[in-house]
């Protein structure tokens, strides 16, 4: 059985402490708590550990941990401060938000993804401060109609629940279900009827669009029953949506969701690659040509021997990784030709 | 050899069976560059898998354009440790069950180039399009259900092949070797290449000589009475 790690353990429960300091504090004293929605609260607090837990363990790996260290030290170096907090909007936007990279892979996809990230953005926005008491609802005076939305404490706007505003706030998740439906459709379709896709696919991209299709249908399924059945099987679907939901926040720490968590490193990496340009160069030690930054080819360098690799030349000639890409081809390519006697 | 088995990389169709760890049975792929004659078939071909759709993975080589008109082709060796994976910094490079190194996943690669510049056989490629890594799969969605790889399909040297050892026996000369030195580091592959006699290919021993260049039709060796 592997071992627990005692420091990303502890990192965890930290993190799931102040999480549930800010549910008491936020909720004054549970006084907003909503009862109701304490399994969704448990389930968020393991995915919070969860989370923590396995991202102190994958910044450890080697790679990672110099990547980590280098990129924030490109991004706080002294003089390129200003210019490094400049580009951070433009690459939060790029990278993150809009995940532009996607669109060069195919205009579908990018879709797809942009459906379902703003999807459960939204939801996002509405459940956790839900589930923490940050947010309820109150109605004003003795008029039925009108609701006030408090957040904490502080009470903000007023709305008539059979207006239009009143009735998008109420459908905030029936909006957020619908938007991510549409994405797994279009993924969906692509990844059943895609032999590409099909041969290189992983359990867990199906199990994550499959998490994604029960939480938004059974979500789905409970204004369904509100508004035309007459709130039959309410109770059933609250709790089959319950527990899907929970489900999918144990899962995000394991499987495919995880790289939410990876994909600001798309930034770091974008400040470390540049940092690496503004530097001297790696000249290939066969043919003379710069190939890529001195910065990257030291780090890696010295990442090699950490995960267990030694491709330093006999004699101290250097290292075999001096040679760029194309001329470790070539040298392949030449010493086929010598165990075969010549080429042709 | 598939028989008349059409092969369908492009399309709705799905492959007939789904991969599985025994999908290659006692096929190998041989990449035997001496034989290369650089007609490019390969590097078209490449563009047409399923996998990587419109994205040629192959390399194909000049070896030194002034002196030769020698090409070499280069596809993933497959590694059975693959450096390449190692040294990324978001475990985004996965070896199936069948030892075959997939492509970057989509959704962890952050482009990086740690790969490109680590593998020492300088197969993985930057794509900036994309900001993201993408390499040779072996044409997964053929060779798991027993296709031949798109650049063997088309190869008219047999430069790239893939086949059954006895069948490479039958019809070729050589040794498979699937084992390198790169300085101090071994390296085992699931490709396999062809040597005159067995043993593992030192790739930084002699590098430098050139013998079919200097002599490219062995008149030097045949003075010498070798």
């Amino acid at each position: 059985m592997a071992r627990i790690d005692r420091r990303a353990a502890t990192w965890g429960i930290l993190a799931v402490a102040v999480a549930l300091g800010i549910a008491l504090f936020g909720s004054g004293n549970l006084r907003w708590f909503d009862a109701a929605l304490v399994g969704y609260l448990f389930g968020t607090l393991f995915a919070i550990f969860g989370v923590v837990y396995r991202y102190l363990i994958w910044l450890r790996r080697p790679p990672t941990a110099r990547l980590h260290r280098r990129a924030w030290s490109a991004f706080l170096k002294p003089g390129a401060r200003a210019r490094n907090a400049a580009a951070v909007p433009g690459l939060v936007v790029n990278k993150l938000l809009l995940q532009s990279f996607i669109w060069g892979r195919s205009r579908a996809r990018w879709l797809a993804h942009q459906l379902i990230f703003w999807g459960c953005v939204l939801a996002a926005l509405v459940t956790f401060p839900l589930t923490f008491g940050l947010l309820h609802f109150e109605s004003v005076g003795q008029n039925g109609r009108q609701y006030r939305t408090f957040i904490g404490g502080l009470g903000t706007m007023t709305f008539d629940s059979r207006s239009f505003v009143g009735w998008v706030n109420f459908h905030l998740l029936d909006i957020s279900a619908v938007l991510v439906l549409a994405g797994v459709f279009i993924f969906l379709s692509r990844r059943l009827r895609d032999p590409g896709a099909l041969a290189v696919e992983r359990s867990n991209d199906f199990l994550a669009l499959a998490g994604l299709f029960a939480v938004s249908v059974t979500g789905l399924a409970l204004t369904a029953s509100n508004l035309w059945m007459g709130g039959r099987f309410y109770v059933f679907l609250n709790t089959v949506h319950a527990l899907t939901v929970i489900l999918g926040l144990m899962y995000i720490p394991f499987g495919k969701l995880f790289h939410i968590f990876q994909r600001p490193a798309h930034l770091g990496a974008a400040y470390y690659k540049r940092e690496g340009a503004d530097g001297a160069q790696q000249m290939c030690s066969r043919c003379g040509e710069p190939f890529a930054s001195q910065l990257q080819m030291g780090d890696l360098k010295q990442v090699l021997p950490q995960v267990g690799f030694d491709y330093d030349l006999e004699g101290g000639g250097g290292s075999y990784q001096d040679n760029c890409p194309k001329c470790r081809r070539l040298m392949v390519a030449f010493a086929q030709g010598r165990a075969v006697g010549g080429f042709g | 050899m598939t028989g008349h088995v059409v092969p369908v990389s492009i399309g709705r169709k799905p492959p007939p069976r789904p991969p599985r760890q025994d999908a290659f049975g006692e096929n190998i792929f041989v990449i035997d560059q001496s034989r290369c004659i650089g007609c490019n078939a390969c590097v078209q071909a490449c563009e047409e898998c399923g996998t990587h759709r419109g994205h040629s993975m192959i390399h194909l080589d000049e070896v030194d354009r002034a002196a030769s008109t020698q090409t070499a082709p280069m596809v993933c060796m497959h590694c059975e440790d693959p450096t390449c994976a190692e040294v990324c910094p978001t475990d985004a490079i996965k070896q199936n069950e069948d030892g075959v190194v997939q492509s970057s996943l989509k959704p962890r690669c952050i482009g990086c180039s740690n790969c490109v510049l680590a593998c020492p056989f300088g197969v993985p490629k930057y794509v900036s399009e994309f900001d993201q890594m993408m390499k040779c799969d072996m044409c997964y969605d053929r060779s798991s259900v027993g296709l031949k790889p798109m650049c063997a399909s088309v190869c008219p040297s047999e430069a790239l092949w893939f086949g059954t050892p006895e069948e490479f026996a039958a019809t070729r000369q050589g040794t498979l070797v699937n084992e390198w030195w790169f300085g101090n580091q071994y390296v085992a592959t699931k490709v396999h290449t062809v040597a005159d006699a067995p043993g593992s290919i030192d790739v930084t021993a002699g590098d430098g000589e050139r013998p079919w260049q200097d002599d490219p039709f062995g008149l030097n060796e045949m003075a010498s009475g070798e």
